[in-house]
């Protein structure tokens, strides 16, 4: 009896300090959310009254901010399409083939994601600085991509692993090509993966910081960047509404992954890009 | 469920006049040959297999049926020796330039399509025209039993379902060969047997060459015109089902078919008619008319079922009977024979109701035809 | 075969490689080696280019001098002084971190493990969408909290707590909170993969030997879980050493991290062989992280090996 009220007991109260947990990682994401639409930006909890005046102010015509957004979004999407090419070919070259210094080039693939960021971006600007390339949308795109391929890979290595590569054999005794098989059978398979490995391309360009201080120049800003000037030097109260906008993106590319892993017909749970990105950073082999 | 519901309503499935065409050609292979390190998988294989046949591939794993299938379909390039498909030589053909129909233990069938889609896959590849591919599917689906399935997807078909599709796949575009890699390995009994009835009848109907790989000997037996018993990367003997049971080349064709009972003696006398054999345990037993002189030592093999218990002293062995166990309307006997070494014991498969009882004592007879004798010493 | 026998002959079996059903692979294997390099080509030059170059160019250009010579006097730059101190609150602040993660991280990943699956996969969500969060708004967040009319500091007020409100910003403890709340849903991550792999029947097993509660935690769960632990600590550990968003903006001037001090060095005064040197340290530190973590997974393996014989 005892031993049993002790288990119920500690049963309450790792539920309670595990609810108290949850609460510190939603409680700041939740609060901005709402004080953005307060009418004190930067005070009391709850709000007093509710207005949606601090995103048009984000939107106004002498805001700075619509800049830094396109710069951001032009940014992300070449992000993307570096990262998801490259991505490609490499999880094809490390899942779907026989590669010499196989190992070597996995770890060369992953070094990025356990290398402090602030040596990659050190090392960057001495690579666009002599250049005179800071500030150009290019560079930091390139910049950004060696932290988001090496996601994007292990997010299409993942998929391609969970593809039975005997049912490429199965086409190819059908008569089907390399090329028929790549494109009736590999890819439609693999696309859920792809898509995935696009959207977190994508927010690790939109959410990145550190590279875009060191790659930006005076006048082209990321957001982040922006975001971080704000809060260091200048008090904007409109930057609670980017902040909730950064969420709301956020929030949306995982739900748009969450959708398109539902719509693909394998069995992975929806969760699985996810889980591997994260613990992208956890593989140190 | 599904399953047999099926099949009580496609009991005899009507095959369209088009479809009965003899599509099988003839394959032969020669001399094939594949190594991993210093170990031969395939060790200078050759056979030739008729337009129409079916011929399984029987053997344990690491026998290198599994191998000698792979190089007929391209998927594993032979060291050496060449294949021939219908008159065409395909040994160093990419697996999908080879035109073979491929149906593996896994099915294998494509997620993202429907089951009419994975059908009509290998006739879009060939340019078949649009409303002659819908024809076909239709066509095949009907003849696997399948007609209204092509609209599933593949995950919401049963096990044997998902196969009985695979097997349209590979059957739609009326390849030479069909090549089939333990198709019904992942299949549970009862509907193992209804499939290989289904891949019988469809094989005939259709005039399909058929290579088939199994560790299964009884399904080797249900399925083939020829089976081919292989044993480390070799064809121990390649023969009729009938002709591996009577007339075994090696005592590894003999056990591996039967389970064979394996009694030791020595040769007394070898005549046209019949070899006649003294056993170690003191009996005399005739085994069928083989190549051997008097004074051989060997061991005479005769399987379970071919062994009649008779009264003590008649056969060629007396013993008690040690164990009785009912498999179905067969019953498994062991006995224990008189002047063995007590360690060791003789099997037979007799019918439900001639079965003896524990501690009787019976004699053991076997019709000469049935018993076959290797020189002792000879491997297996 | 001189006794009697009457016997049935064994079947024989003997394996091949590449014969089994799983074994089906082409062997075509130049092709396969050509199509691998082919593919693994774009990455390889990306990474030489923009990661492996720059980074070596820092190494170069710690170790030069104003006259284009050899030199270490970076290093000891970065040794001495100022530089000294950052580096050791960067250590001891990244310690903090990752221990603090480590606990409370360990609490809630273990509490998901007895979840019913429906639950830990909503929980799971509670920790994964911040994850994908910038780490900047989520720091703002805690700057909105913390603050001294904060939420936290209202509520502390509200219940009489005595000496409240209390300084949570600017000053370590809101580094440490703001830190923790950034790195947390990446332990979490990583601890419950380790703890969702350990069999219940195991406690379980050592519950019906008589074991307590605490005793088959400490001697049977702990043990289990304790790569896992290792491995979670020193890579949080890592990636604090290198951060920068959360201490520049919750932080004091004592909070100051190395990664503050090469942004300083870099955009301010324009030193980049100091900041070369910091940021080759910074590269040192990591590496023997995760040294340290191969180590323990060798040891790890070699004592389990020898259980096993």
């Amino acid at each position: 009896m005892i031993g049993l009220r002790n288990s119920v007991t500690g049963r309450i109260v790792l539920t309670i300090l595990s609810l108290l947990v949850l609460l510190f990682l939603a409680l700041p994401i939740v609060l901005i959310v709402v004080t953005s639409f307060g009418s004190d930006a930067l005070g009391s909890f709850p709000p007093e009254s509710w207005t949606l005046g601090w995103y048009q102010q984000v939107f106004a015509d002498d805001s700075k901010w619509p800049a830094a957004l396109s710069l951001s979004a032009m940014v992300a999407a070449m992000t993307t399409v570096f990262s998801v090419a490259l991505g490609m070919t490499a999880a094809i070259a490390l899942v779907r083939s026989e590669l010499p210094l196989r190992s070597a080039v996995y770890g060369l693939v992953l070094a990025p994601l356990v290398i402090p960021q602030v040596v990659i971006a050190l090392g960057m600007f001495l690579l666009f600085e002599p250049a005179s390339m800071l500030g150009s949308p290019i560079a930091i795109a390139l910049g950004h991509t060696v932290l988001a391929s090496p996601i994007a890979v292990m997010i299409i290595m993942a998929t391609l692993k969970g593809i039975d590569e005997r049912l490429e054999d199965a086409a190819a005794s059908m008569g089907a090509g390399r090329l028929t098989i790549a494109r009736r059978i590999t890819f439609p398979m693999a696309a859920p993966g792809v898509v995935a490995a696009a959207v977190f391309s994508f927010i690790t360009s939109f959410d990145e910081f550190f590279i875009s201080q060191f790659l930006s120049s005076v006048d082209t800003t990321t957001l982040p960047v922006q975001v971080f000037n704000v809060l260091q030097y200048d008090v904007d109260p409109s930057v609670t509404a980017v902040a909730a906008l950064l969420i709301a993106v956020a929030i949306l590319a995982l739900a748009v992954v969450g959708v398109v892993r539902r719509l693909g017909s394998d069995k992975q749970s929806g969760l699985l890009p996810v889980e591997t990105g994260i613990s992208a950073g956890g593989e140190t082999r | 469920m599904s399953e047999l519901h099926v099949m009580s309503t496609q009991q005899s499935p009507s095959i369209p006049a088009s479809a009965v065409t003899g599509t099988g050609k003839p394959l032969s292979v020669t001399k094939v040959r594949k190594t991993y390190g210093a170990m031969a998988a395939v060790d200078e294989i050759s056979m030739e297999i008729g337009a129409g046949e079916f011929v399984t591939f029987l053997g344990s794993s690491g026998s290198g049926k599994t191998t000698t299938l792979m190089m007929i379909a391209g998927f594993v390039e032979p060291d050496s020796g060449s294949i021939v498909v219908g008159g065409r030589d395909v040994t160093r053909l990419a697996p999908q330039k080879r035109g073979l129909g491929f149906v593996f233990q896994q099915y294998l069938l494509f997620p993202h399509m429907t089951v009419g889609e994975n059908i009509a896959f290998p006739l879009q590849l060939r340019g078949v025209p649009k409303a002659e591919i819908r024809r076909r599917v239709g066509e095949t689906l009907e003849i696997a039993g399948l007609a209204g399935f092509a609209r599933r997807r593949p995950r919401e078909l049963s096990g044997g379902q998902q196969q009985r599709v695979a097997l349209c796949r590979a059957l739609v575009y009326r390849p030479p060969v069909i090549l089939m890699d333990e198709p019904l390995g992942a299949l549970d009994k009862k509907l193992r047997d209804q499939l290989q009835t289904e891949i019988k009848r469809i094989q005939q109907e259709l005039g399909l060459t058929v290579i088939y790989v199994t560790h299964d000997q009884e399904e080797a037996l249900v399925l083939s015109d020829r089976i081919a018993v292989m044993r480390d990367g070799r064809i121990d003997q390649f023969d009729t089902p009938r002709e591996l049971f009577e007339r075994p080349r090696t005592p590894f064709v003999a056990d591996f078919l039967g389970a064979a009972n394996f009694l030791p003696g020595q040769v007394e006398d070898s005549t046209a008619e019949h070899v006649v054999v003294r056993l170690d345990t003191g009996g005399v037993l005739r085994a069928r008319a083989q190549d051997v002189t008097a004074g051989t030592r060997v061991r005479a093999a005769v399987q379970p079922g071919r062994l009649t218990p008779v009264a003590p002293e008649a056969g060629f062995c007396t013993g008690v009977v040690e164990s009785v166990t009912y498999v179905g309307t067969l019953v498994r006997v062991t006995v224990l024979p008189e002047g063995g070494t007590g360690s060791t014991v003789v099997r037979l498969e007799v019918p439900a109701g001639r079965a003896p009882y524990v501690g009787d004592r019976i004699g053991l007879s076997a019709d000469p035809g049935d018993v076959s004798v290797f020189a002792a010493g000879t491997e297996g | 075969m001189a006794a009697p026998v009457l016997a049935p002959a064994e079947p024989a079996v003997a394996t091949a490689p590449g014969s089994g059903p799983g074994g089906l692979r082409r062997r075509l294997s130049g092709r396969r080696t050509r199509f691998g390099l082919l593919n693994a080509t774009p990455i390889v030059v990306y990474l030489l280019v923009l990661f492996v170059y720059p980074i070596f160019s820092t190494l170069l250009l710690s170790v030069e001098g104003e006259d284009g010579g050899f030199t270490l006097h970076w290093y000891a730059d970065a040794l001495q002084g100022t530089n000294l101190d950052i580096l050791l609150a960067t250590l001891r602040i990244s310690a903090e971190t990752s221990l603090l993660s480590l606990v409370i991280g360990f609490l809630l990943a273990y509490w998901i493990t007895r979840l019913r699956p429906l639950w830990a996969g909503l929980v799971m969500l509670v920790v994964v969408v911040p994850h994908f969060i910038s780490a900047l708004v989520r720091t703002y967040g805690w700057i909105i909290l913390l603050g001294d009319h904060g939420l936290v500091n209202e509520a502390l007020v509200g219940l009489n707590v005595p000496g409240a409100p209390f300084a949570l910003l600017y000053n370590e403890i809101g580094v440490v909170i703001g830190t923790t709340s950034v790195m947390l849903p990446y332990t979490v991550l990583l601890l419950y993969a380790v703890m969702r792999g350990v069999d219940r029947g195991l406690t379980a097993a050592a519950a019906s030997m008589g074991a307590g509660r605490l005793v088959t935690f400490r001697r049977v769960y702990l043990p289990l879980v304790a790569p896992g632990l290792v491995n979670a600590s020193v890579l949080c550990f890592i990636l604090c050493l290198g951060y920068y968003v959360t201490p520049a903006l919750m932080g004091g001037p004592k909070q100051t991290m190395v990664a503050a001090l090469i942004d300083e060095q870099v955009m301010k005064d324009n030193q980049w062989n100091g900041a070369s040197a910091l940021g080759v340290i910074l590269l040192l530190l990591t590496f023997a992280g995760l040294l340290l973590l191969q180590l323990f997974k060798k040891v790890g393996m070699a004592r389990r090996n020898r259980g096993a014989a």
